[in-house]
């Protein structure tokens, strides 16, 4: 299987995803995004980033929970897949692996 | 109030917009979250911010992953970009004839289209620049007492202003407008007649005419205020600011100073009320006089009513005639005096209304030369469509081959239609710009005032008509190419044969349309040419009319005359002395020039009769070179036919029903003394649109006006100087005027015109007519050759090697010729067949109008169809010609 590369922001809320459990859907994504990250996105650009995860494969969604703020609409749950978590594994690993070789001095104030 | 924070909806559009795009699988979730997100911002800022977040958010999840799978946006638009347009331009390009012809053609066709569509648009929306206009209405005065007593007139008497304001709560405001001709001066010095509107000084709360400079806001307050025009404040004071300058205007004897109190935009041409100076009508007293002011019957200025917003004309109409009876109640009968109104913009084309002061336009033409804009863009869209189909040949096999490849017919189609918009669309580019550029010819050609500015928004109408006419001349083609049967292509080159009769269907109906215009230019030139050829029963040729004037501008009718008279005495001892001016006399009304005084009375027989009355001089009759049938003519010098002779023509003899008419006098019982001496031959006095009416010809018209009850005159009753000029240089004529004038009258300005323009201009409208359809035709017989053309180019391509088989057996380029002109002779001839009847039935309509007409002769048609056969034969011959000079060996060996 061809490997997906994810970019920055899907690679954040792949793992906010993976971070929230059940609670993982698109305004809940938003609020943990700014309150983790501090990063301010617009609810569009996560629905858009949530598109192209189910598409990949990454993630995979349910629709329940229907409350009354949203006009009895339901929500749109997102859990992490065998493969997202895959992904993010590896992707972490490169990060880890790569931070490893940083020589510590550089951090220390001199 | 504090309102619950969770109530409340977002924007109805946004969310109708949000579902109509967005796909179903995805709506439900993406729409919750924007609810959340919608109340939480309602409870935490504001609804407004709310609202603003919820349709920017909408507009922001507007991606494509997000539309709609079966979404007309996902399909047509995407599938009609790029892709098609680009093999599109690549397959025109490979065949630059073809394109070239069909561009040249479309865009011809556009030209015309643009230009006659432009006038059409001025016409119909004349007067729509009044922001109000919706609400203006122009009030018009029904009289009606019985026996053919019918006045009908939408110019009203005076006090309907005063009237409409107290009676009628629905009007917020009434205004009147009138014109009348005052002698105009800077410095009491080159007096010159011009026309000065009356008006309500609240006028420009009705319409929107734009004062730049000066009082804007009350520019008639005072009695003795001006506005003038920005063209007239240029031609009077040049550069310098008018603000407070005065103009000399003589209003009667005096001539009186009026303040120049603000500057008028110069008013549109579109625009049925015109003027370039205007003081206000509260002078109406000492202009019209006292009786004028509250007369019901004596009608003079326009009267406009603006109706309040939340108020209705209905219910103006519904009371009018209540209002009327409390006024009138004891000398008349219900329904004989009826007030009634028509919207401003209703003014210029509706013929049901009488004219008032504003010239109108029959709308029956304007009708006629909008769709003639359409057929001739119809003639250009078949041509692009006959020679697709043309071309279908030679593309089957890309047809058949994309078909094999697994094209749909749906994206073929779109292939075919983005060729035919693109050609239409660059043809609209050429055309549009083509057809502004050529506004000044066309004005000139044709003698209309077309205006044309240009706004933003007209590209995205030239667009649409671009779009449009593309999908109108490619859908068929792209139709017929698209639904034929891959097998039938690819096995034989001869394609879709069965579809041909379609084309020839159509290449018929241009033929038909094109003969028809050929021949209708033809019959209505022919008209006009009867119309002025025309023996009218006079001699008028190189006739000059010098309008005189009275030294008193009030005063009764009759001293006026008079004293206009004595002035035409002095002028024309001074002119009479000139070798080149003889038959000098003088009139009441000249020919060519309408609204001749008409005079009503009841005869002795208790019959409402109405004849038309000219003051003359004794020379008038031999001036003008007119027969005596019966009777005698004036006799120069003689005092008693000054005083009471009258002549009648030979109409007024059978309408008064007169035996043995010399020595009788009028049956009516009222006149001043008069008896008849002569019945003069009948002449064409007004234009041949009328059948010839009863003339009395007199020297005196007091013994006329007294007996009669009504007189209405639309043209003035003051003298004329008339004298032909037998000299070769018309400049002359000017030079003689001139130095006479000067001599005798030097305070004023000299004006004059010649008769035969005037008698060639009441038919103007016709010529007019008849020159924008000379231009569509022109432009038909073009576009109808290019597209013959094609076609031609198409039937010798496909027929090469046949051709080049006949010259090796021997064949002459004549029956080559032969060959090639069959092809297309039955349609012509059908066409011109179909054309007839067509033609004969449209300009028997068109000659309804006239009373004096021709008959519609075989000559016109055979002229017509040989011009279009030339032409046809034309295009053809010389594609024959150049089929038949290609070497044989050429176009056999190629394979």
């Amino acid at each position: 299987m061809k490997r997906e590369s994810i970019g920055e922001l899907e690679e954040l809320v792949l793992l906010t995803v993976g971070a929230l459990l059940d609670e993982a859907y698109a305004v809940a994504i938003l609020d943990e995004l700014h309150k983790q990250a501090n990063r301010l996105v617009d609810v569009t650009a996560i629905h858009s980033v949530l598109r192209r995860l189910e598409k990949k494969g990454l993630v995979g969604s349910e629709m329940k929970g229907a409350t009354q703020e949203r006009g009895g609409r339901r929500k749109r749950y997102f859990m992490l897949t065998q493969a997202g978590r895959q992904v993010l594994e590896e992707s972490m690993a490169v990060r880890m692996e790569l931070y490893q070789k940083l020589p510590k001095l550089t951090f220390s104030p001199s | 109030m504090e309102q619950n924070p969770t109530s409340g909806h977002p924007p109805r559009w946004a969310t109708r917009l949000l579902e109509w795009y967005c796909d179903p699988y995805l709506l439900e979730d993406l729409q919750g979250d924007l609810y959340e997100l919608y109340y939480r911002t309602i409870t935490k800022k504001s609804k407004a911010r709310a609202n603003w977040q919820y349709a920017w958010l909408v507009l922001r999840s507007f991606r494509w992953s997000a539309i709609k799978k079966n979404n007309p946006l996902k399909n047509n638009f995407i599938m009609f970009s790029g892709q098609h347009f680009k093999v599109a331009a690549r397959v025109l390009w490979r065949d630059k004839f073809n394109t070239i012809l069909n561009t040249v053609g479309l865009s011809i066709g556009i030209v015309c289209f643009v230009l006659l569509g432009l006038y059409v648009t001025q016409e119909v929306t004349f007067d729509h620049f009044h922001s109000k206009k919706d609400r203006i209405y122009r009030a018009w005065l029904l009289e009606d007492y019985g026996e053919g007593k019918v006045f009908f007139n939408s110019n009203t008497p005076v006090r309907f202003e005063d009237l409409f304001e107290e009676n009628f709560p629905e009007f917020e405001e009434v205004v009147q407008y009138h014109v009348r001709n005052f002698p105009v001066s800077r410095h009491e010095q080159g007096v010159i007649s011009e026309p000065v509107a009356i008006i309500s000084p609240e006028f420009f709360k009705v319409f929107d005419f734009d004062l730049i400079h000066g009082n804007v806001t009350k520019p008639l307050a005072g009695r003795y205020d001006l506005i003038i025009s920005r063209a007239y404040a240029e031609k009077y004071f040049g550069d310098e600011d008018p603000i407070g300058k005065t103009l000399q205007l003589q209003l009667n004897e005096n001539t009186t100073p009026f303040t120049i109190t603000a500057v008028l935009d110069n008013i549109p041409q579109s625009s049925s009320i015109k003027f370039d100076l205007a003081i206000s009508n509260v002078l109406n007293r000492e202009l019209l006089g006292e009786r004028s002011l509250t007369a019901w019957m004596m009608v003079g200025p326009e009267t406009y009513a603006l109706v309040k917003e939340e108020a209705s004309i209905e219910s103006v109409n519904a009371k009018s005639q209540d209002v009327v009876m409390s006024y009138l109640g004891e000398e008349m009968n219900r329904d004989e005096y009826n007030i009634g109104f028509q919207p401003l913009t209703d003014i210029h084309l509706n013929p049901d209304i009488p004219v008032g002061i504003a010239p109108v336009s029959n709308p029956v033409y304007v009708y006629v030369l909008a769709v003639i804009g359409f057929l001739v863009l119809l003639i250009a869209c078949i041509n692009y469509t006959t020679l697709s189909i043309g071309q279908s040949i030679k593309r089957a096999h890309e047809v058949g081959m994309r078909k094999v490849l697994g094209a749909a017919k749906r994206s073929l189609m779109m292939q075919y239609l983005s060729e035919s918009v693109l050609v239409a669309i660059v043809s609209m580019g050429i055309g549009g710009v083509l057809a502004v550029f050529l506004i000044p010819t066309f004005n000139r050609l044709t003698g209309v005032d077309l205006v044309y500015l240009f706004e933003w928004w007209h590209l995205g109408v030239f667009l649409a008509l671009g779009l449009a006419i593309g999908l109108l001349a490619g859908i068929y083609p792209a139709v017929i190419l698209t639904s034929t049967k891959v097998m039938t292509i690819m096995r034989s080159a001869s394609g879709s044969r069965g579809k041909h009769w379609v084309r020839k269907v159509m290449v018929t109906f241009q033929f038909v349309i094109t003969v028809l215009l050929i021949s209708s230019a033809l019959i209505m030139q022919k008209q006009i040419r009867f119309l002025q050829d025309k023996d009218l029963g006079y001699q008028y040729e190189a006739f000059v009319s010098v309008p005189m004037f009275s030294s008193a501008e009030s005063g009764r009718m009759a001293e006026r005359i008079a004293s206009a008279r004595a002035n035409a005495e002095l002028l024309k001892t001074s002119i009479e002395a000139h070798p080149q001016v003889s038959n000098v006399t003088m009139a009441s009304h000249t020919f060519g020039t309408p609204g001749w005084a008409e005079l009503s009375f009841t005869d002795d027989k208790g019959i409402f009769r109405t004849f038309s009355m000219l003051a003359v001089d004794a020379a008038y009759l031999s001036a003008f070179d007119m027969k005596i049938v019966e009777g005698r003519d004036f006799e120069k010098g003689s005092g008693l036919d000054e005083r009471q002779s009258i002549l009648l023509n030979e109409t007024a003899v059978d309408y008064f029903g007169l035996e043995n008419p010399i020595g009788k006098t009028l049956p009516g019982n009222d006149f001043g003394e008069h008896r008849i001496i002569g019945v003069v031959k009948d002449f064409h006095f007004s234009s041949l649109h009328q059948e010839i009416e009863p003339l009395v010809i007199t020297q005196n018209v007091q013994p006329m006006f007294r007996g009669v009850s009504d007189v209405g005159m639309k043209d003035s009753m003051i003298p004329k100087l008339l004298f032909k000029f037998t000299g070769s240089q018309l400049s002359e004529v000017q030079e003689i005027l001139t130095e006479a004038w000067e001599s005798t009258f030097p305070n004023r300005n000299l004006e004059y015109a010649f008769i035969d323009d005037n008698v060639a201009r009441q038919y103007e409208n016709e010529a007019r007519l008849n020159k924008l359809i000379a231009v569509a035709t022109v432009i038909s017989i073009l576009i109808a050759a290019i597209g013959l053309l094609g076609l031609t180019v198409l039937v010798v391509n496909s027929r090469e090697k046949e051709i080049g088989i006949r010259k090796v057996i021997g064949a002459s380029p004549f029956q080559i010729f032969h060959l090639l002109a069959r092809t297309f002779s039955w349609q012509l001839g059908l066409g011109v067949a179909l054309s007839i009847p067509l033609t004969v039935w449209l300009m028997r309509q068109w000659l309804q109008d006239f009373a004096y007409r021709i008959s519609i002769g075989a000559d016109m048609f055979l002229l017509s169809s040989l011009i279009a056969l030339v032409v046809a034969l034309m295009v053809i011959g010389y594609q024959a010609w150049k089929a038949a000079l290609v070497n044989p060996v050429k176009s056999l060996r190629t394979e």
